[in-house]
């Protein structure tokens, strides 16, 4: 019985149908390309690393401090797209019992929240970034600039959280309420 | 007082949907100025929290699952996990656990499982005769296998927190993740002759070579992965990299079936994962300081050892404690809160913190399972239209078997630990 019973064409078949990650990239914007390139470097770091450890028997010295800052990038930076597209996690099975009538005020007043912790955010990693003159370990740079692209990260991250403020304000308390729910109890 | 704050304002901002990052900074930073420490502690140490090379293994363990979506992966698996065991009572059920186990050793999430395979798992049993609730059920439960067996990201971030080995915790997690497997394939075992399920013909191995053919590059995976590990040839980390690295080769050069679009599509989910992930350990980095220069575990230690002085009932109690945090809070979110409590209460104690991590982490996957926050619930209730509440009543019944491997865990740590003993101590 080396063919195929139907029945098992017929669930192939279906699986293609459901298949696998898409293509659409509609939603990427011009704010993800800084990521992307640091996502991209943090990984030829990495796998740099990785090759010269097992295939030249001896590992470059920088990698491995230059892929953690890289990776406190990719935190920071990165954030900036899940403020962006909202997908910083947080809890939200509040909105499942709330009055309707609370639903907007509430998510007003923790948008503001997000801006203020940001851009406080923001403002102590200047002060961090001033009082640091040290350099990298393993090479010549001065550590403030990670920090001072963490300043950018935390700002732009206000930024964002300023945009989705006003466009919540705008909106209706019913629908807001309704999108609430409806990603709640999509899981969304 | 201030220390009282801090869990007042944490607790009041996550209940009210503040994101789990902000919560702890925001919290945390009301503790610094009260506290009157200099402010710029704040962001020094949410950056030093994510300043870790062990944690690099988030993005590309994400990364590696995201790409094995593709190029046809997880049919290959479903289909040689059909050829399998699909010939035993109530077959599709054991395909769906196998194809769990398989998926486990891939990805590190629960909830991606269930999105990605529990789509096909449930319209292939639903159209085979099988019950919608016994289908969302298997679904639901062998998800949660994903992160007890290697990759972990749930493990990663508990090794971090609690600075254990993470190689010794995803080995720990091998033995209890096939235990979950098999007490589920004997409730659907169980459940077949109960109510009388359709099997697939007879084992037909000529099948079963044909889809182990098909299957082999995509399942040694899992072999590189964790034998990697296991074999003290990779770190985690560089398994992940490893992991990345044999994915892209599946999908660039033996399956062609990647193109630009698909990279970034996936870079970017990657991203986004990977960036909420590190927010959250960097504000949990600052939380974590203040509890530990505060001497809260010792205080709550204290009043545990007051109750019960057995090793074993105060392991029950953090279960018990575990367990109620997890109905109501994300995975990552809870094992960075509850890390800093629970893992020096658990020392004293004498409790190995590798076993803890496996309990914790095995505890927290119930939760996915349970409302009002059961993440998988959700995601199935997604992909497959079926209710909500039908699928929680669907899942109550596979909890059992889960709970039962729980219980000898934790009783019996000779389970978790055997292994990295083993191989590493």
């Amino acid at each position: 019985m080396m063919t195929n019973s139907p029945e098992q064409d017929r669930i192939s078949a279906m699986i293609d149908e459901v298949e696998e990650i898409t293509d659409d990239i509609s939603d990427v914007k011009i704010f993800d390309i800084p990521v992307l390139i640091i996502f991209a470097i943090l990984f030829l770091i990495v796998a740099t690393q990785f090759f010269t450890r097992y295939v030249l028997n001896d590992s470059l010295g920088w990698t491995e401090e230059i892929a953690r800052y890289f990776l406190i990038l990719l935190g920071f930076v990165g954030g900036i797209t899940c403020v962006r597209k909202g997908s910083h996690i947080f809890l939200e099975f509040a909105y499942g019992f709330l009055p309707l009538k609370t639903i907007k005020p509430t998510i007003l007043l923790v948008e503001i929240v997000v801006v203020g912790f940001w851009s406080y955010a923001g403002w102590l990693a200047i002060e961090l970034a001033q009082k640091t003159n040290s350099n990298m370990v393993s090479i010549a740079l001065p550590k403030a600039y990670l920090y001072y692209v963490v300043v950018v990260g935390c700002f732009l991250m206000a930024l964002f959280a300023v945009h989705k403020l006003i466009c919540e304000a705008r909106k209706s308390a019913d629908q807001v309420a309704r999108e609430k729910r409806r990603n709640t109890n999509e899981g969304g | 007082m201030a220390l009282t704050v801090l869990f007042i304002l944490l607790f009041i901002c996550l209940f009210l949907g503040v994101p789990v990052a902000v919560s702890l900074g925001l919290s945390s930073l009301a503790y610094i100025m009260i506290a009157g420490l200099p402010d710029v502690l704040l962001i020094h140490r949410m950056i030093s929290g994510i300043d870790s090379f062990p944690l690099l293994a988030i993005p590309f363990f994400i990364l590696a699952g995201h790409l094995m979506n593709t190029g046809g992966i997880t049919t290959k698996i479903f289909a040689f996990a059909r050829a399998l065991v699909g010939w035993l009572p109530g077959g599709l059920g054991h395909v769906n656990v196998g194809a769990s186990v398989v998926f486990a050793g891939m990805s590190g999430a629960a909830v991606a499982d269930a999105g990605g395979l529990g789509n096909i798992e449930i319209k292939a049993m639903r159209d085979s005769g099988y019950d919608t609730d016994f289908a969302v059920g298997v679904t639901a439960a062998s998800s949660t296998i994903g992160p007890i067996i290697p990759p972990s990201l749930p493990l990663v971030i508990y090794g971090v927190m609690a600075s254990a080995s993470i190689g010794e915790l995803f080995i720990a997690g091998l033995v209890p993740g096939l235990l979950m497997a098999v007490s589920l394939m004997l409730m659907v075992a169980w459940y077949a002759k109960k109510r009388n399920y359709p099997r697939d013909r007879h084992i037909d191995y000529g099948y079963i070579w044909k889809t182990l053919k098909e299957a082999i590059l995509p399942l040694l995976t899992p072999i590189i992965i964790v034998g990697g590990i296991a074999g003290g040839i990779f770190t985690p980390t560089e398994a992940a990299v490893a992991a990345v690295c044999y994915a892209l080769f599946l999908g660039l050069v033996v399956y062609r079936s990647l193109t630009w679009k698909h990279l970034i599509r996936v870079s970017i989910d990657t991203i986004e994962t990977s960036a909420s992930i590190l927010m959250i350990v960097a504000s949990a980095a600052v939380f974590a300081w203040i509890l530990a220069a505060n001497q809260v575990a010792g205080l709550l230690g204290d009043a545990l050892l007051g109750i019960a002085d057995n090793k074993y009932i105060l392991l029950l109690i953090m279960m018990a404690i575990t367990l109620l945090i997890g109905l109501f809070m994300e995975t990552i979110a809870a094992i960075t809160i509850l890390v800093p409590v629970l893992l020096p209460i658990a020392i004293s104690a004498g409790i190995d913190p590798v076993h803890l991590g496996i309990l914790l982490i095995l505890n927290l996957m119930l939760g996915l399972l349970t409302p009002p926050v059961g993440m998988v619930l959700f995601v199935l209730s997604e992909v497959s239209g079926v209710q909500f509440e039908r699928c929680v009543k669907a899942t109550i019944p596979f909890l059992i078997p889960l709970l039962i491997v729980l219980l000898l865990i934790t009783f019996v740590p000779e389970v978790a630990l055997w292994l990295p003993t083993a191989f590493y101590r």
